[in-house]
């Protein structure tokens, strides 16, 4: 009988041990000390959270001018598309890699190169953003095999913040897996 | 006999307490409870959108079955509304402004027409009042001795992508019903609070030639810039205490992680691998959790400060690219199909590093950007599914999801 009771015992806590050991004890709270009819002073509390009031416009005071000139020299640039998941650039965009060399070693030589690596919708978080990094950098080496000094060359990855399309197909989807090359003065 | 009764107890207690293991409660165990609108100084809109906001929040509490009914009725009246009278509880609030136009919500939790608890609130702006109502769901919870929810009351800061190119951060609530532009222009990205106190936090600011590391000061709006690196430059983690960073760079377009010193401003780098290292987190232990792809795949690895060896800490799934952590437990977010020209769907796990158990948290759409709360007690992540983007909450004991949209853009990230 003894036995009995105690795997019964046994039984009960593995049954019951799953639960949430958080369970509010809530019929058991006693209520006497804290209750009143209506005539219980209710405690102010003071300023729950602090008020937000700063705005910050990072647009205001820059100039675009010196970005107005490059402009037509950025447009001669094609950029470098990318495989699903992939950072190495494939042979069928290396044509593009010769054309934007010889325009930066060309016609903007005097500027430096400021190379975006961008991705596709699938994530925004930090290892999205490495992977556009590593397609500029691919796109960087490439670049400094066709002659171009490293020294000129910058380079940032948009993640996927920066789509050149926003349609959920994959022909939108390869368009925005790129490096695109801009010009800085 | 009594040496294995000892044994099988504590094997219970051990597996009671472990997050990975899945809680399914029994609604109708909970008691119930009503909530009375008692105002009369608002609008209709305010008082409803007032009472919304406090029958989510109790909810989110999920210690009552929550009556959704609208019901209205006199602050000082005795009785509660007929149809509450079945409720275990009730709570009634008056929404009112004082001499300064400052918002003050007065609350009385209600049992059987006793007041058991009485209280007011204040903020000096009304938009600010949803942290009114999560302070009252908060300081409920509390009455009733339940796990503490100091995550209710938070800010939350938010990277809000408004177009190609271009972002705004937010300050918001847990459930954005309260949102406070506080950076817009230019693309600014992967905010994070400075410390505990909330007054500072920092972001990456992608506008200029490099990214930059920025620490803005939210009360005098005083920026200060303190770090840029080529191609990549993100504050993954803050330490409890906010003296140290843990950054992921890419000074020579190698992104790795680095660990940042506040006061001294120096930093060391802590991985070199060739591909990529990133997303590192602080653990309690004294480790560090990163993100890599040194098996071919982003996977979740671990290393001590100083050591050169790094351990996996996650055998399952094959594209595991964002992690958090909080004492043993581990979230990640894996990815479910790898597509390049159909929806993908990316789910959050929780794992421990004491278990070989798995606890799926999310099942569809993308789920990313998991951050355990400091108490361990939730995690909040990001979810965007058919066009919407949300701020999901996962209340790990309770095993419940909680999902918040955002009206319009898309969330990059988050901190809280």
């Amino acid at each position: 009988m003894k036995k009995t009771v105690l795997w019964s015992a046994v039984l009960a806590m593995f049954i019951f041990g799953g639960c949430s050991s958080k369970d509010p004890s809530i019929d058991a709270t006693d209520d006497s000390a804290k209750t009143s009819k209506s005539g219980e002073g209710a405690a102010m509390v003071t300023d729950v959270v602090e008020e937000d009031v700063i705005v910050v416009d990072e647009n205001a005071g820059i100039e675009d001018g010196s970005e107005r000139t490059m402009g037509g020299l950025e447009s001669r640039m094609q950029s470098v598309n990318f495989a699903f998941d992939k950072f190495d650039v494939a042979a069928q965009e290396s044509d593009k890699i010769t054309g934007n060399a010889a325009i930066v070693n060309g016609d903007a030589s005097e500027f430096t190169i400021k190379l975006e690596g961008n991705c596709d919708e699938w994530g925004s978080d930090e290892y999205n953003f490495a992977l556009g990094l590593k397609r500029a950098n691919s796109a960087k080496d490439a670049m400094i095999a066709e002659g171009v000094d490293s020294k000129r060359i910058a380079m940032v990855s948009y993640g996927e913040s920066n789509p050149v399309c926003i349609d959920k197909t994959r022909e939108c989807w390869a368009k925005n897996r790129r490096v695109d090359f801009k010009l800085l003065p | 006999m009594r040496l294995i009764l000892g044994w099988l107890f504590a094997a219970v207690l051990l597996y009671g307490a472990d997050a990975t293991i899945e809680v399914i409660k029994k609604v109708d165990s909970l008691p119930s409870i009503a909530v009375e609108d008692a105002s009369v100084s608002f609008t209709d809109t305010t008082n409803k959108r007032f009472f919304r906001l406090l029958v989510s929040d109790l909810n989110v509490l999920t210690l009552f079955n929550v009556e959704r009914k609208y019901s209205n009725t006199n602050y000082e009246n005795e009785k509660v509304v007929r149809e509450n009278k079945v409720m275990d509880y009730v709570l009634r609030y008056r929404l009112r402004t004082d001499d300064d136009s400052a918002f003050i919500a007065d609350i009385k939790l209600i049992r059987e027409n006793n007041v058991i608890l009485k209280k007011s609130y204040r903020v000096k702006r009304s938009k600010m009042n949803p942290f009114i109502a999560h302070s009252i769901a908060y300081d409920i919870n509390a009455y009733f001795g339940a796990a503490p929810v100091d995550w209710m009351k938070r800010k939350l800061i938010i990277s809000r992508l408004s177009a190609p190119g271009e972002s705004e951060i937010v300050i918001a609530d847990y459930t954005l019903s309260y949102q406070h532009v506080i950076i817009k222009g230019g693309l600014n990205v992967f905010p994070k609070w400075s410390d505990s106190s909330r007054k500072s936090f920092y972001y990456t600011s992608l506008s200029s030639i490099r990214p930059t590391l920025i620490k803005i000061d939210v009360r005098t709006g005083k920026r200060t810039k303190i770090l840029t690196s080529d191609g990549m430059l993100v504050c993954s983690d803050v330490s409890s205490d906010g003296k140290k960073l843990i950054l992921t760079m890419a000074p020579s377009g190698q992104p790795d992680v680095y660990i940042y010193d506040v006061a001294s401003t120096k930093y060391k780098r802590l991985t070199s691998y060739g591909g990529i290292d990133v997303n590192g987190q602080f653990m309690e232990d004294g480790r560090i959790v990163f993100v890599s792809n040194r098996l071919g795949y982003p996977n979740i690895f671990a290393k001590k400060l100083g050591d050169k060896s790094v351990e996996q800490m996650v055998y399952y799934g094959q594209s595991n690219s964002a992690c958090t952590a909080h004492k043993e437990y581990i979230v990640y977010k894996a990815r479910e199909s790898t597509h390049a020209f159909s929806k993908n769907t990316f789910n959050l796990h929780l794992i421990s590093t004491k278990t070989d158990f798995i606890r799926r948290l999310t099942a569809t759409g993308v789920n990313e950007f998991p951050r355990f709360s400091k108490d361990g007690d939730a995690v909040i992540f990001v979810k965007n599914y058919k066009q919407q983007s949300s701020i999901g909450v996962i209340r790990l004991q309770q095993n419940k999801n909680f999902l918040f949209p955002l009206k319009s853009g898309k969330i990059q990230s988050m901190d809280w």
